[in-house]
């Protein structure tokens, strides 16, 4: 008789004794919370034993419980290696998971308004213990993911797994890929340094593009003509609402699909025109349980470590100045998985290929199901369109290096030289110039004339000699008035070109080489009778400011291009003043950019 | 890549699990190296700070206030030097002069009323007594003597320090030292005055903050009324975008990180006075108040103690209340017991219950509450919460107000 008025834990025990009652109890909490398998099932399951219980206690998980009621209880063996799926369709479902865990740990640091954004970066970086191991773990999985998702896509392309009936799938899928696009673009500007200001902008700016509500479209983008605080609040809620929103929805919708009609076999694994995946002969059968639960769960494991580890080694997310609208860098591009349309406005309007030709293609993308409706799968039938996809991939390939901001980007070889040898860490690259040891930073003017490859002369010779021909030509006298106007206190200003102090600081004669290889490759045709000089001085304790100067004599430019005498040689431009046997002297032109370093600066190489 | 598709169960279970702890490992290695890695980067993040602020200096600020922060053009002043960043050059000497001229105020006082007990024809003092006092009165002579070579001996090296600085004095360090002071008929107290109130930027323009704030200030703002001072200049405009300039706040801070990093603590040198072009100038009209502001009593309770029985403070009841009441407030927690012990019953509660605890053996009942007041932390009675009260009550009392408000407790 019961002490309590229902049957309890208690009556169990003095029923069947306390070690019986206990293990009954925890047999049974586990078979409620497995839906299904008790401790022993579990057992034998893991042992890889078969179950000894009739009916098969391993499919109740799939049909009563909620977890697995998605997941097919048994695979086809043929689709359980790396081919045909490369685990593709797996790993985009990883990296949906992976990004939404990792975003809302970032979530609890961050503000969306312009004001505080970029702190909130610093913060996460220099106050939250594992801040920037979540920050790059997110970025990261985000590049991947756009990756991954657009390789799933071409896997399907290629073997052909779009064809009926699996029409319907391809185009969630597609929406899936355009989805995860956007949300990888959205979260881009969230950091609210130059980089996302800017990749967003030209990203943005191709929206403005399309006829009639271009201008509308673009306003309900950004909320103002610039992005500011109602354009960053607007991107951010579709990357953590709206977009993730969609993107789960159409996640549901795409598997749903795949499981109702089952996952396509290798095409040589069926005769033509058959669609065979729901037809799983016996001893094809992989279970869920055991088999394809414990491969997933060593993927998810060995997928996470891999991140962690390039994450730890390898890969830190970006993180450039605070965003400026009033300045843009140079070689600002779009994110990597949109420089093809950035490329493809290079080749000329920028509605056609901004607009027009993106949903062209994405419509052709979307239609394609519906345009190739020959029966076989087989590789050897489907020779046009393998062909036609590796032609798109070649087309992506060469419209995105075409994105590159070095294609076909009008900058005069002056500033694009000091760029290089200069520009702010990027991409986790920087320029060189910034990656010299502060106490090799020794104060002084240095020059490439130096380096000009006269082995018959010492360097002290030649810059003695130099210093001389600068001196004479009022070359110095330029110098020294560039470096007035950029603002270098008078006490600083050098006197003379030194030697570069070859033993004390390598790296700046490594640097100083760089800029010679630079200047000497366009001094031909761009930069006649070029020189380039270094002048570090003393700006604060702790601070040395570094003045990048380019001399040439100025060419004839006419719209963005060097005008050549019937020689082939550059048309100089000269000035009223001759020289002491009347010829006349070229003028001379001069271009200087400067940048301070601090020793706590730190700058990778 | 086969590593992936291992075939048997337990190879997969073991490879996962072999994945996962060593996820976890690597996350709590990084976890254990974090501190060292924020602090780093706060390093760095402070280095590139400096640089954007040099940056900026260089293009917005550098045409007033000089490429080497000297000032230029007589518009606007150096701010990379040693007033700039409160070193007073004449401070110690300053200070010494005033603590000499309140020493003797004493000593001529203590000096009066013994030659008046010694002429005192009505009660004439006892032949011993007269020993006594001549003795005393020796004595006090001597302290005199040692006082004014002391006053001596500081303007004296006032005067050096003054003449080895005279280019820096000249552009503008002391400003209205030459139009202001005249030595032949401004009084002694004036002069210290003078110095006590130009010894450092801050203390010029009459800032209560420390520098950063107000390097911040200035540049949000700007310094309305400058542009009357400096003739090439329009005056300091407001730079914040929130005051309608051009810079971020985050801009802000990184100018104000540049201009801070020119600080030399303990390496400025004279020569750093000299290099200025020109120093700041004050924007009032060079008036000087007629009382030097008195000094804080500090938090040292046996020397205020000391002070007042020397000085012969003695403290008001009345103005005592007032000052409890009103101007530092204090009855707004000392009321009814709640927040902090009750005003009313001090003296019996203090006598009766505080001194009788262990470790106030020989404390008298002032000392409890000068240390109290200027060292709220020493000691809380058990029941109220510790850190409450301000600290700087000791900062913001003179001995005199102080003394008042112990006498008022010691009413209550």
């Amino acid at each position: 008789m019961s002490i309590l008025p229902f049957p309890s834990f208690l009556d169990d025990v003095k029923e069947k004794g306390f070690k019986k009652a206990v293990f009954e109890g925890i047999d049974d909490s586990v078979e409620r919370l497995t839906a299904g398998l008790n401790v022993q099932d579990l057992r034998e399951a893991f042992r890889g034993e078969t179950a000894s219980r009739r009916p098969n206690p391993r499919l109740t998980p799939h049909a009563d419980g909620f977890w697995l009621h998605m997941r097919p209880s048994y695979f086809n063996r043929d689709v359980t290696g790396m081919y045909p799926s490369f685990r593709l369709g797996w790993l985009s479902s990883y990296f949906v998971w992976f990004e939404t865990i990792t975003g809302i740990l970032l979530m609890l640091w961050y503000t969306p308004s312009p004001e505080i954004a970029y702190g909130d970066m610093l913060t996460i970086l220099s106050n939250v213990p594992l801040g920037q191991l979540m920050r790059d773990m997110h970025r990261l999985g985000a590049e991947f993911m756009v990756a991954v998702v657009a390789m799933h896509m071409m896997r399907t392309w290629f073997t052909g797994s779009y064809k009926k009936p699996r029409q319907f799938t391809w185009f969630t899928g597609l929406l899936l890929l355009v989805i995860t696009g956007f949300l990888s673009f959205s979260g881009y500007l969230l950091p609210w340094d130059q980089l996302s200001l800017w990749a967003v902008t030209i990203g943005a700016s191709m929206a403005e593009a399309t006829p009639v509500v271009g201008d509308q479209v673009n306003l309900l983008l950004r909320g103002a003509p610039e992005l500011g605080a109602n354009g960053l609040l607007r991107f951010y809620l579709l990357h953590v609402l709206a977009l993730p929103a969609l993107l789960f929805i159409m996640f549901g919708v795409h598997y749903y699909k795949v499981i109702i009609h089952g996952h396509s076999l290798p095409p040589r694994k069926e005769n033509i025109g058959e669609d065979t995946a729901k037809r799983v002969p016996l001893d094809k059968r992989v279970y869920f349980i055991p088999d394809m639960l414990t491969y997933e769960m060593m993927w998810l494991g060995a997928t996470t470590f891999i991140i962690t580890v390039l994450c730890i080694w390898f890969y830190h997310a970006p993180l450039e100045n605070h965003a400026n609208p009033e300045v843009t860098p140079l070689g600002t591009t779009a994110p990597w998985y949109f420089l093809w349309i950035q490329g493809a406005l290079k080749l000329g309007d920028k509605f056609v290929w901004g607009v027009a030709f993106p949903t062209v293609a994405l419509g052709g993308l979307a239609l394609l199901p519906y345009l190739d409706v020959t029966p076989s799968r087989r590789y050897a039938h489907r020779r046009f369109m393998i062909t036609i996809a590796l032609l798109l991939i070649s087309l992506t390939t060469i419209l995105s290096y075409m994105g590159l901001a070095k294609f076909a980007v009008q900058t005069s070889a002056e500033t694009e030289i000091v760029h290089e040898l200069t520009f702010e860490p990027a991409h986790s690259k920087v320029g060189i110039g910034r990656t010299i040891p502060f106490d090799q930073m020794i104060v002084g003017a240095y020059t490439t004339a130096q380096l000009h490859g006269r082995d018959d002369m010492s360097a002290t010779d030649i810059i003695a000699e130099f210093n001389a021909e600068v001196f004479a030509n009022g070359q110095f006298d330029q110098l020294i008035q560039e470096l007035k106007d950029q603002k270098v206190g008078a006490n600083q200003l050098p006197l003379r070109f030194r030697t570069i102090p070859a033993a004390e600081a390598p790296k700046v004669m490594r640097v100083m080489e760089e800029f010679h290889h630079h200047l000497a490759a366009v001094e031909a045709k761009e930069l006649p009778g070029v020189w380039g000089a270094l002048v570090i001085t003393d700006n604060q304790a702790g601070l040395k400011r570094l003045d990048w100067i380019v001399s040439w004599d100025s060419v004839l430019i006419e719209g963005g291009q060097v005008q050549l005498d019937e020689a082939g040689e550059p048309i100089l431009v000269y000035s009223e003043r001759v020289d002491s046997e009347g010829n006349p002297i070229p003028v001379r032109r001069i271009f200087s950019d400067h940048l301070f370093i601090h020793e706590a600066s730190a700058y990778f190489d | 890549m086969n590593l992936l598709f291992i075939r048997s169960i337990e190879g997969r279970i073991l490879m996962g699990i072999t994945m996962f702890v060593g996820m976890m490992i690597l996350v709590g290695w990084v976890a254990i190296n974090e501190e060292a890695r924020m602090q780093s980067f706060v390093q760095q993040h402070t280095g590139r700070s400096i640089e954007r602020g040099a940056e900026l200096y260089a293009l917005n600020c550098s045409e007033c206030h000089g490429e080497e922060g000297y000032g230029a053009g007589d518009r606007a002043p150096g701010l990379n030097n040693p007033h700039f960043f409160g070193y007073d050059p004449v401070g110690l000497h300053t200070a010494a002069i005033i603590n000499a001229n309140r020493a003797l105020v004493r000593l001529n006082k203590n000096t009066d009323s013994l030659l008046a007990e010694m002429t005192d024809a009505e009660n004439p003092p006892t032949e011993e007594r007269q020993n006594e006092i001549l003795a005393a009165l020796t004595e006090l002579e001597a302290q005199i003597d040692e006082q004014n070579a002391t006053i001596e001996s500081a303007v004296a090296g006032r005067v050096a320090v003054l003449e080895s600085l005279d280019t820096a004095v000249e552009n503008g360090l002391f400003p209205l030292w030459d139009t202001v002071v005249d030595i032949e008929t401004t009084s002694e107290n004036e002069v210290e005055v003078f110095f006590y109130n130009n010894g450092t930027r801050l203390a010029q323009v009459g800032w209560a903050g420390d520098l950063r704030g107000y390097i911040i200030t200035t540049l949000i703002h700007g310094r309305p009324g400058s542009g009357n001072v400096w003739p090439n200049s329009e005056g300091m405009a407001a730079w914040s975008q929130t005051a309608g300039g051009r810079f971020r706040h985050d801009e802000i801070e990184d100018l104000a990180a540049y201009i801070l990093n020119w600080d030399k603590g303990a390496d400025w040198a004279f020569e750093d006075y000299i290099a200025v072009a020109q120093y700041g100038k004050p924007l009032a009209d060079g008036s000087l108040p007629s009382e030097p502001p008195p000094p804080p009593a500090g938090d040292n309770v046996m020397g205020i103690l000391a002070r007042w029985e020397a000085n012969e403070i003695v403290g008001s009841e009345v103005s005592g209340a007032d000052l409890y009441d009103a101007e530092f407030g204090c009855t707004d927690c000392h009321r009814g017991g709640a927040s902090a012990p009750d005003t009313i019953g001090t003296l019996a509660r203090i006598q009766n219950e505080r001194l009788t605890a262990p470790g106030f053996e020989g404390y008298t009942v002032e000392q409890y509450l000068v240390e109290s007041i200027t060292r709220p932390g020493d000691y809380v009675v058990d029941g109220y919460s510790s850190g409450l009260m301000p600290v700087n009550f000791g900062v913001r009392m003179t001995d005199q107000q102080l003394a008042d408000i112990v006498a008022f407790l010691m009413s209550q």
